[in-house]
């Protein structure tokens, strides 16, 4: 099957180097301390975060669960390997030794997968662990690329990724320019994986700072969550009510929330 | 420098606004929210970038998290009571004692009684990072200035940052504007949770209200918005 056209155009219309679609939202989730929905294409990941708060009992939390739709049991391979990766990665960036006898949770749910969950899944534990203010060393992004048809193709998506080339998965600290994550299936030439490497840290690289300017947006306009308006509200303060759940897309909230 | 362009600015986790090898021999003061990394000063938490004249750097930041430090004024929660503390609820990482000798004129003979769920206007006497904080109802000369129970009113919670908005001096618009024109009672804690009392219900809904808009609006827009609450207000009355 071909991949990448003559024309140097993939299944999508994308160019070998190019990301797919950033969406990011903080605050989604009401009741967490931090939360963030992070869209990359059609791949869709909310992640929430509780903490630091006491330690308590082991049986109903593991610090980090990913799971899809279709509810499979907890002990699946493919989950407690995605959980393991990701609470390695997350460990390097929080500064634990700040908050010594609590725990802090992270939930991550998929919500729509199309290639790249474990990227999106760390993209969206990042900003929610910003949103919720724990202190980190820096942002943790991921990005993911493979090599199909002789081309490194950055962002793999579904059909992409299951058409059986390598899948070369890196988290970096984008500032501190230090790897976090690196992962990959299948096989690669050496020379061929530096190439494919490199290809994904600088997409890491540009989703740094596209998630910079969603948080410095989102602090602008300091959304931290539905407020429900108690009791029987005066008819002035329906008004305001949509200055709340903004969809972020980074270009045009600026004008939504201007606009009275 | 690098850092003036950072300054008053919103930082995000990784972000280096200073480089320490480029300036010689000064003495820099470091707050909340910054660290440093052999010769360059990170960010670790997102917010805003302040400079305090000559040498204080720090990031203020608004969550919904607390972290108790002391001097605080907050709003907490009892939860229990043991013999010599209370256990109280102030949205940190640990729950807090408030010892029940804290009290102005406190011995043992009159501890004070608090049912679980009663909310407390208490001051943070001790912060460790690690052990559960401590409080008291007491200023530090040991009179009872307002700390203690709080009765009726309506207690909501809303980001740090709101609660150090309303809080500062001169007066935030929003509280200021109302005061002119109904009587109300609001405690502020630090920790995130705003209480509000005043003589009728709606007052009290339209005080509450209010506030927890007003996080995100400027000093303008929080005007424009008590207008038209207490013109509403007046309809109804």
């Amino acid at each position: 099957m071909e991949f990448v056209n003559p024309e140097g155009l993939r299944l999508d219309g994308r160019r070998p180097t190019e990301l797919r679609q950033i969406r990011a939202e903080l605050g989604a989730v009401a009741k967490a301390d931090g939360s963030a929905v992070f869209e990359m294409g059609n791949t869709k990941v909310i992640a929430a975060v509780y903490g630091p708060r006491e330690v308590r009992f082991e049986y109903s939390m593991a610090n980090f669960s990913t799971g899809d739709r279709m509810r499979r049991p907890k002990g699946d391979r493919r989950s407690t390997e995605i959980s393991l990766v990701l609470r390695q990665t997350m460990e390097a960036c929080i500064m634990t030794h700040l908050m010594p006898r609590s725990q802090i949770d992270i939930f991550v749910q998929v919500l729509q997968a199309d290639g790249g969950t474990r990227s999106a899944c760390i993209n969206a534990a990042s900003l929610a662990l910003a949103d919720a203010g724990i202190p980190m060393r820096d942002l943790v992004t991921s990005c993911s690329a493979g090599y199909l048809n002789s081309t490194p193709l950055l962002d793999l998506n579904y059909v992409e990724d299951s058409a059986g080339g390598a899948d070369v998965t890196v988290g970096i600290f984008p500032k501190l320019d230090k790897v976090t994550l690196l992962q990959m299936d299948a096989k690669l030439p050496l020379d061929i994986f530096e190439n494919v490497m490199q290809l994904a840290t600088e997409g890491c690289k540009a989703i740094a700072t596209e998630l910079r300017e969603v948080s410095n947006l989102m602090k602008e306009i300091n959304i931290v969550g539905e407020h429900k308006a108690i009791g029987i509200s005066a008819r002035g303060i329906k008004s305001y009510a949509r200055w709340f759940r903004l969809q972020l897309c980074p270009d045009c909230c600026y004008t939504q929330f201007l606009s009275p | 420098m690098s850092d003036n362009q950072f300054v008053d600015q919103l930082v995000v986790p990784g972000d280096v606004v200073l480089d320490l090898s480029s300036m010689a021999n000064q003495t820099i003061k470091l707050g909340g929210g910054l660290r440093q990394e052999s010769d360059a000063i990170s960010v670790t938490k997102a917010g805003k970038l302040r400079l305090s004249k000559p040498n204080k750097y720090w990031v203020e930041s608004s969550q919904k998290r607390y972290v108790p430090s002391v001097e605080d004024s907050v709003l907490g929660i009892v939860v229990d009571s043991r013999s010599d503390n209370f256990i109280v609820d102030i949205k940190g990482p640990a729950v807090a004692f408030l010892p029940v000798l804290a009290f102005e004129g406190g011995t043992r003979r009159n501890i004070p009684k608090f049912e679980v769920g009663a909310l407390l206007y208490v001051r943070v006497v001790k912060a460790n990072p690690g052990m559960n904080p401590e409080l008291s109802c007491t200023d530090a000369s040991g009179k009872a200035a307002e700390f203690g129970p709080l009765k009726d009113g309506y207690m909501f919670e809303c980001s740090t940052g709101l609660s150090r908005m309303l809080l500062r001096s001169p007066p935030c618009p929003i509280l200021e504007a109302f005061g002119k024109k109904i009587s109300f009672e609001v405690a502020v804690g630090l920790n995130g949770r705003v209480w509000v009392n005043a003589a009728s219900p709606s007052t009290v809904i339209i005080v509450a209200n209010a506030i927890m808009r007003s996080e995100s609006l400027s000093v303008a827009q929080q005007k424009i918005m008590v207008e038209k609450l207490l013109q509403n207000l007046n309809i109804s009355t």
